[in-house]
């Protein structure tokens, strides 16, 4: 499948870290974070770790938009689903994601009517399909997501649609990468950038990461090659001593973005004065909330909300996780009270979570490797 | 994208389709041997054969030959 296969070639992945190897100074480490999540799905999928050099170790960021979710925020949305009249409408990942009371699922067992959805646009057609009902989407995601939250807002204002509305959980991708290199302990050479947020956003977000901080960008793919290319290209700045915003992922980025997507979630949201992302903290003006002319179809104005701050359960170590603190088989219930069928924490419920990604496709490597002397 | 787990909320690998019908702001797109109905207005005007990064329900680029 063109797109697929040819950015699959073991050949030419032979071939890339060959020339990344080669790029390797002696003596030099380099630790480079992928951001988005579906990075680390693909790291994780594809072995792309077993290709690189020692010297050079991934680091997983925050960009898993189940994962950064707070626990509060879960509650909030299952109190809505509760609600009498109430058809929830939201994405397969956040169905399975615990909270205070169990899940959605449980949520549904119980008696709510939850649905799965694959587009908001899919929540407004049941809205359409079920007037005697009020149809609420559980709006969560990045850049990536946000303009299909919005063209649905647009289509529902525009058709007078009056029982719909949004739990806007939206969140942005550069405020958490600003925490991140703010921090005390940072330790990292590099990043490896979001590709599909890009195609949203562009590249010039990015830029204060260069210019601010000193620190190399690739935007890339999310193919195997993609993301070889994007380590060889972080690799070839450090050598070089530049630090540039640089796109690797040319085929659907452009540098200004998609101003129309952009245009879009303009016209519908506005940036919140904070919000709390699960393992960073509350970060200012990080995330998304329906902007007041469209309140109609805002579900935080038309439902009452628990709207209470919740502590992760003890065991959970996500937020470490999130902070790159621990890897994922460092938490202490990896693959044992937590796993994909019985998550404990939201890293290793979505397939972008590093808990997820590690155990469904990184986790028996690690074993062989361990058992295989040096 | 057809032989890989699809995470549907961050557009996680590439989602790309190709355009088989136009239907007003919408476009029938193929994703391997299954189709579905994307909103295309964010990257409009697309044409039949085109590809198309779709996420949740919408285009969000066109893919470059």
């Amino acid at each position: 499948m063109k797109h697929v296969s040819e950015y699959r070639s073991g050949e030419i992945a032979a071939r890339l870290a060959q020339r990344i190897a080669a790029l390797v100074e002696p003596g030099r480490r380099y630790k480079l974070m992928e951001i988005c999540g579906g990075h680390t799905h693909a790291i994780y999928r594809h072995g792309i770790e077993d290709l690189l050099p020692r010297e050079v170790e991934l680091v997983h960021g925050p960009g898993c938009p189940v994962c950064v979710i707070p626990m509060g925020r879960q509650d909030d949305a299952i109190a809505i689903a509760e609600q009498d009249g109430v058809i929830f409408t939201t994405f397969a990942d956040m169905l399975r994601v615990p909270a205070t009371n169990g899940s959605l699922l449980d949520a549904k067992a119980r008696g709510a009517d939850v649905r799965m959805v694959y587009s908001p646009l899919d929540a407004l057609r049941l809205a359409r399909e079920n007037p005697d009902r009020h149809v609420v989407f559980f709006a969560i995601g990045f850049e990536t997501t946000a303009p299909s939250t919005a063209l649905t807002v647009l289509r529902a204002g525009a058709e007078g649609v009056e029982n719909f509305s949004i739990f806007c959980n939206h969140v942005l991708v550069p405020p958490p990468l600003r925490a991140i290199l703010d921090s005390p302990d940072l330790d990292l050479d590099g990043f490896i950038g979001p590709g599909h947020v890009s195609t949203v956003i562009g590249t010039r977000p990015y830029d204060f990461i260069a210019a601010d901080y000193g620190k190399p960008v690739a935007v890339a793919g999310f193919e195997p090659l993609d993301v070889l290319q994007s380590i060889y290209m972080l690799l070839r700045q450090l050598g070089e001593g530049r630090c540039e915003v640089e796109n690797q992922y040319v085929r659907v980025v452009r540098r200004d973005g998609n101003e129309r997507a952009l245009a879009a979630i303009d016209e519908t949201m506005e940036i919140r004065d904070s919000f709390e992302w699960r393992g960073l903290g509350f970060i200012e003006r990080s995330a998304l909330r329906l902007r007041g002319r469209w309140t109609q179809f805002d579900a935080e104005a038309r439902f009452e909300l628990p709207g209470a701050r919740v502590a992760d359960p003890p065991a959970c170590q996500c937020g470490e996780v999130l902070r790159g603190v621990l890897r994922p088989w460092e938490c202490k219930v990896f693959g044992t009270a937590c796993t994909p069928e019985r998550p404990i924490g939201t890293c290793m419920v979505s397939s972008e979570g590093a808990c997820a990604a590690y155990y469904n496709y990184g986790r028996l490597a690690r074993r062989r490797s361990e058992r295989t002397p040096a | 994208m057809t032989d890989a787990c699809r995470c549907i909320t961050c557009g996680d690998v590439a989602v790309v389709a190709r355009v088989l019908e136009l239907r007003g702001a919408n476009a029938l797109v193929a994703l391997g041997a299954e189709s579905e109905e994307v909103a295309v207005e964010l990257v409009a005007p697309v044409q039949v054969g085109e590809e198309l990064l779709c996420h949740a329900g919408v285009a969000l680029a066109r893919v470059a030959g």
